[in-house]
């Protein structure tokens, strides 16, 4: 089931189009993650899936509606979506910022309800927040400020989460923390949540569903264990590659298959099996070809 | 209250939910009920409120006692209470109209300012930078010169002149929606314009007529009463819901255009909203008094940083701006007295050191947005 999807949809901007003809359905309660290149066109299908940007054609479907027939804030209800580079106005502070995601449940005479009060305080506190309540947003190290934008999406409490892109400028530790958060949330509640990532080990180590995009275009759509193949990731990203299993998750790990230069060399799926000793060896091997070029 | 300046230490709030402050009070709101409905008010911005509001009650009261002749403080009060005065004269058809028109102008500067630096997300966007004063300027000074000197007619044209620069700013900064830096921009280049239009005309006029026009547009209240007074304070009347309106809007509208989208703001529509409410109300400000210079620039952005809230705190803006005009206009009376200077000239002299004292002191440097 799915209560997100699109169909036929073609995405533009001004006259450049980046996505074509687009069918796409976001299984319900899962975890779905939107992979590809650099401008394949992840980012802006997904702005469109939150009605960011208007289909040149085809729609998206809410529960069988088109969006761009449904009041804005209706969708607000159903679909929280996070931003790749949300601002925040100046010396705001982490409480306040959150509780605007309270936005479409308000009204000018009804600004602040029980649920509203209970909807933040439960945000902050799943986000770790809670203790920098009072301090300023633009205080805050990045990962404890794309925490905080997190608390808002979720105050919003909508069924259907989409984030775009929401580990990036995050060291590793950080990137892990926010995508274990999001994994939780769909754990605990059951959130439909659509992950737009350009890593795509992350995206394979988290996903439900992957969605493989190039060009405008679904190459693949389906569970990481059945989709990411060495093929795949050469269709898709042009890069020779090894996929062997995570050594934590089990799920598939792409390694590049080409150490350095002057390998054109197709990997053969053996190197993969290769000694701790080798990979040892070839490391070193590596290190003192990049020392000799400086 | 912990203030923005100092940091609160992780040990002070911890980490258990029992007895810990509500999440309103640690964003530093209260929650005013009344029956369903509920309002959420900034104690901080309440505070100042209040002291503002204090502040521009003395600073009306000395407006009414000091002039030429000093009244003193009781039989202003006389007067004001309506028993007989010997000072009926001065105190109530001399100084207290004037000081009317004085008192809502700098309050439609204060909040007109305040919508459109939010709009903008500029806080150096104001009515007189983006070409709405000069759009009431080139409208009045131009029907000076083809002789039109009724001060009935005029504001009504400063009105319209107003609002046509405004239509025409924001018709060009359009562009499947609109875009905060290009309504700055080319705002700027239609206040250039229209300024040299404005001169244009006072070359071209009459030698008396260009000086009237010059102490029009320096802005100000000498020989405003009640024909001012009432008008201005009728349309700032039927205004008020509006504002009210205004004030929760902006909440939304101070979050990037993709965030606030997504928490289902109609966001072109507000921004009309706000920038209309805005151009309505400087270029009513502007018929009245004329430009007065600097109010609607100064008074959201010390409203701001007294209040410390993350958008213009708008009643706080109107009762600065009030304050402001008041305190200039009061100078300008006296201070080279016999011969009075306009509020203009005195408006920045009155708010510029404030704000620029508020900029130093506060110890973090921060850009004014990515606009």
């Amino acid at each position: 089931m799915s209560r997100l999807s699109a169909r036929g949809l073609t995405l533009a901007y001004e006259d450049r189009t980046v996505v074509r003809e687009l069918d796409l359905a976001i299984p319900d309660g899962r975890v779905t993650v939107v992979v590809g290149p650099n401008a394949c066109g992840k980012s802006t299908t997904l702005r469109a899936l939150g009605r960011l940007l208007k289909p040149k054609g085809g729609a998206v479907l809410l529960d069988g509606t088109s969006l761009a027939k449904l009041p804005t804030k209706r969708i607000a209800q159903q679909i929280g979506l996070l931003p790749q580079t949300p601002v925040a106005p100046e010396a705001i502070t982490v409480a306040d910022l959150v509780s605007r995601g309270r936005q479409p449940h308000q009204s000018w005479w009804q600004q602040w309800s029980e649920a509203d009060e209970r909807a933040v305080t439960e945000a902050m506190e799943r986000t770790d927040v809670a203790s920098l309540a009072e301090r300023p947003v633009d205080e805050l190290s990045g990962g404890q400020r794309q925490r905080v934008w997190i608390a808002m999406a979720l105050a919003q409490e909508t069924e259907l989460l989409l984030l775009d892109e929401p580990t990036t400028y995050l060291d590793i530790a950080h990137q892990v923390e926010v995508l274990d958060l999001v994994r939780q949330l769909n754990h605990d509640r059951g959130r439909t949540v659509v992950v737009v990532l350009h890593d795509l080990n992350q995206a394979a180590r988290y996903a439900d569903h992957l969605v493989a995009m190039k060009e405008g275009q679904i190459v693949a759509a389906g569970p990481p264990s059945e989709i990411v193949t060495a093929d795949l990731v050469r269709e898709v990203f042009g890069l020779e590659c090894v996929v062997v299993p995570d050594p934590v998750t089990g799920s598939p790990l792409v390694v590049p298959g080409a150490p350095w230069r002057g390998g054109d060399a197709r990997v053969p799926a053996q190197e993969a099996q290769k000694t701790h000793a080798d990979r040892k060896a070839q490391e070193g091997q590596e290190d003192t070809a990049a020392s000799g070029t400086t | 209250m912990t203030t923005a300046s100092t940091t609160p230490t992780n040990s002070k709030t911890p980490t258990s939910t029992a007895g810990r402050a509500t999440t309103t009070a640690s964003a530093g709101y209260s929650v005013l009920r009344a029956r369903r409905a509920t309002v959420l008010l900034h104690r901080r911005a309440v505070a100042v409120g209040a002291g503002l509001a204090v502040l521009l009650a003395a600073a009306c009261l000395a407006y009414l006692c000091v002039g030429e002749s000093f009244v003193a403080p009781g039989e202003v009060l006389k007067v004001l209470t309506g028993r007989p005065s010997a000072d009926e004269l001065v105190v109530g058809t001399l100084r207290a109209p004037r000081l009317v028109v004085g008192l809502l102008v700098g309050a439609a500067f204060g909040v007109a300012g305040g919508l459109i630096q939010t709009v903008a997300r500029n806080p150096l966007a104001s009515p007189d930078i983006i070409g709405i004063s000069q759009g009431a300027s080139a409208l009045t000074v131009g029907a000076m010169t083809f002789g039109v000197t009724s001060y009935t007619v005029l504001p009504y044209l400063s009105v319209v002149g107003g609002l046509l620069a405004a239509a025409l700013v924001y018709v060009f900064a359009w562009r499947g929606g609109l875009h905060a830096t290009r309504f700055v921009l080319i705002g700027i280049g239609f206040a250039i314009a229209l300024r040299s239009v404005t001169t244009l005309f006072m070359t071209k006029g009459d030698y008396l007529v260009a000086q009237q026009a010059q102490i029009w547009m320096t802005g100000s209240l000498n020989g405003r009463g009640w024909a001012e007074a009432a008008p201005l304070g009728w349309t700032l009347l039927v205004l008020v819901p509006a504002v009210a309106w205004a004030a929760r809007a902006q909440r939304a509208v101070g979050l990037d255009d993709d965030t606030a989208t997504a928490l289902g703001v109609r966001l072109n529509r507000v921004r009309l909203g706000l920038v209309v409410l805005g151009v309505v109300l400087a270029s009513v400000a502007t018929g009245a008094a004329g430009p007065v210079d600097f109010v609607a620039l100064l008074a959201p952005q010390i409203a701001r940083r007294m209040t410390r809230t993350a958008q213009i705190p708008l009643v706080c803006s109107a009762l600065l701006g009030a304050v402001i005009v008041v305190l200039a206009d009061l100078l300008g009376r006296r201070l080279f007295s016999p011969t009075e200077v306009p509020v203009g000239v005195f408006t920045a002299a009155v708010g510029a050191p404030y704000l620029i004292w508020l900029i130093v002191r506060s110890r973090t440097v921060r850009s004014g947005g990515k606009a």
